[in-house]
């Protein structure tokens, strides 16, 4: 397909996610609970983009690899080593603006 | 600007009626977000039934990599903008999360708090994409704005002035 207004039902649906490394592709598949490898084109790629990616990898919550490594990255990555991410909590965020303001 | 809005929104998901009307500022090259909003808003009067929004454009600060001599031009040109709605809006919250479009609406608002017309409190949330740097916006309005979030460690540890509440979109 070229392009959808929203992916999550095929994500919903998928057993893995293959993506490039924006950031609301990679959150959304997290948030889903579904593994994802993400595919990083440096030469494509603003540095500051690789910044999330690099540190989700690090946090061992996807994996990594670049075009020339997919195929062997697909065929040897071990999906039960991926931790989970858990979701950002915008809760915190009402409950520190409250105390500025003096809200209950 | 698309990551930005979808990011904000979230933001603003948990907030109560307390933090209304809501004005969103965006750029007038932005296509996406009015979208996006009216659907937020739209929802939100699902459950709060005196719901109350506005929407404003103003031109675009910055492109992607636009250099930084240009940017001071493209920026100030949008401050002739921001300056008038600002003035009109007159809020008391300014909450922002990096796009170029935030620059002049919090310039504007700084102005009018050192003219003695209104006082808004500017709140800035680093976007999530920023774990190790902060966007040209970030670095700008670090020292300008009243409380600065980053959301994550290596950021709060390099940027001191900041919060950091953990992830939060």
């Amino acid at each position: 397909f070229r392009f959808k207004d929203s992916l999550a039902e095929d994500v919903r649906r998928a057993d893995l996610v293959i993506s490039h490394a924006g950031a609301g592709s990679c959150l959304e598949t997290l948030e889903e609970g579904k593994p994802l490898l993400v595919v990083i084109n440096e030469k494509l790629m603003d540095n500051h983009q690789l910044e999330l990616a690099k540190r989700l990898h690090k946090g061992g919550h996807v994996f990594c690899c670049n075009c020339s490594t997919l195929v062997e990255t697909l065929q040897s990555m071990d999906l039960s080593t991926l931790k989970p991410f858990s979701p950002g909590q915008p809760e915190k965020f009402a409950l520190f603006l409250d105390n500025i303001f003096g809200f209950q | 600007t698309g990551g930005h809005t979808t990011e904000i929104l979230r933001l603003l998901s948990c907030l109560s009626e307390s933090y209304s009307p809501r004005h969103y500022v965006f750029a007038d090259s932005d296509k996406m977000s009015e979208a996006k909003i009216r659907s937020f808003e739209q929802k939100r009067a699902e459950t709060f039934s005196n719901s109350q929004f506005t929407l404003d454009r103003i031109p675009r600060s910055r492109e992607v990599r636009q250099s930084w001599m240009s940017s001071v031009g493209t920026t100030l040109y949008s401050l002739l903008y921001s300056l008038p709605l600002t003035y009109r809006l007159q809020p008391d919250l300014i909450l922002c999360n990096g796009p170029g479009t935030c620059v002049p609406v919090c310039i504007s608002a700084l102005l009018l708090g050192l003219l003695r017309i209104k006082r808004a409190v500017i709140v800035y949330v680093e976007s999530i994409c920023r774990v190790e740097t902060l966007s040209l916006s970030g670095k700008i309005l670090y020292y300008l704005s009243d409380y600065f979030i980053v959301q994550w460690p290596e950021l709060k540890e390099k940027y001191p002035r900041s919060v950091y509440l953990g992830q939060i979109v």
